[in-house]
């Protein structure tokens, strides 16, 4: 069973409407309602109230269309970014321009791979493959294949 | 449509315009509570539109809500300039109640007293109160809508319509309107 500070409180978010509260809290509000003379008062006065805001009058505003159609509005071109991200992402024929942000994501790779490829940007590389065969090499050498030790 | 607008169709703009312009207008109005301030923001506020059309995001949030956020944040702003001289405009301001003719006079005098004061009350209220109220009462929006237009989280919003309209029953039932 709610209580009558949780009744107001949902009265006050959801309108005295209680079809307007959230579903699982209609029953809880309609058994509140038929056992409680505080709570009948209560959906009185925010009904009340309701009624009474929804009677307050606003002007015509006659003219008021024609003034906001009139004025001047300024050049509507697309900014630079707008420009780039209409490209990169567009609105409509998403799939036969998917190539479009594809290729703009691949661009920093390929860029990458280019300039790995041509600069070594002060770093050596050592193989130890070829320290490996020099040392053999140098052992063969050192070595007797005389006819005499066989 | 918003896409045309985007790229400078000028019809299409119209066409938003007048779908939306009541809605707007009356927000305003109902924030400001004078014509000529409201005729002003709604003129800013779809401008704005036109030159922010590339901003909205129609995953994000429908066209009504963001450009009625465009609204709220131009009213807010409006409010807090113009803070201290707000409230001696709107009692100098008088609108006639849209009242059908009433034989008895002098019923028709006191609606519009009621009207009056309670227009008066709404006045009073916060702005994001005030701007709650509106939003959810008499521009339809739920209180998820509501809430992204206010930028704030739900719960602010439902705990600022709660206060909004636990003032205004406050305030009539102290000047004894509401139990006549």
């Amino acid at each position: 069973m709610i209580t009558l500070d949780e009744f107001s409180h949902l009265i006050e978010v959801h309108s005295s409407d209680l079809a307007a509260w959230p579903s699982d809290l209609q029953i809880a509000g309609e058994d509140f309602l038929a056992t409680s003379e505080e709570a009948r008062a209560l959906m009185k006065d925010y009904l009340e109230l309701e009624q009474q805001l929804d009677v307050l009058p606003v002007p015509m505003f006659s003219g008021l269309e024609a003034k906001i159609l009139g004025q001047s509005l300024p050049p509507r071109t697309p900014s630079l970014l707008e420009q780039l991200l209409e490209w990169l992402l567009p609105n409509s024929g998403f799939t036969l321009r998917l190539w479009q942000p594809v290729a703009a994501a691949c661009l920093p790779l390929v860029f990458g791979i280019v300039l790995g490829n041509f600069y070594s940007f002060g770093v050596t590389f050592e193989s130890d493959e070829m320290e490996y065969w020099e040392d053999e090499l140098t052992m063969l050498s050192l070595n007797n294949y005389s006819e005499n030790d066989f | 449509m918003m896409l045309a607008v985007v790229n400078g169709d000028q019809s299409a703009y119209q066409v938003i315009v007048k779908q939306h312009l009541k809605s707007v207008s009356h927000y305003a109005y109902r924030m400001l509570g004078n014509q000529k301030d409201t005729e002003d923001i709604a003129q800013e506020a779809f401008l704005k539109l036109w030159i922010n059309a590339g901003k909205w995001q129609v995953e994000k949030s429908k066209l009504s809500t963001w450009l009625h956020r465009i609204a709220h944040n131009l009213c807010i702003d409006f409010l807090r300039k113009h803070r201290r001289t707000q409230l001696q405009s709107e009692i100098l301001e008088g609108v006639e109640p849209n009242q059908e003719p009433h034989e008895n006079p002098r019923e028709g005098s006191e609606a519009f007293q009621r009207a009056k004061q309670l227009e008066m009350a709404i006045r009073g209220l916060p702005e994001n109160q005030r701007s709650a109220l509106v939003l959810c009462h008499y521009s339809g929006f739920s209180n998820k809508e509501a809430a992204v237009i206010m930028n704030m989280s739900i719960k602010a919003l439902e705990s600022a319509i709660a206060r909004a309209k636990r003032s205004l029953r406050n305030e009539l039932s102290e000047t004894g309107i509401e139990h006549q």
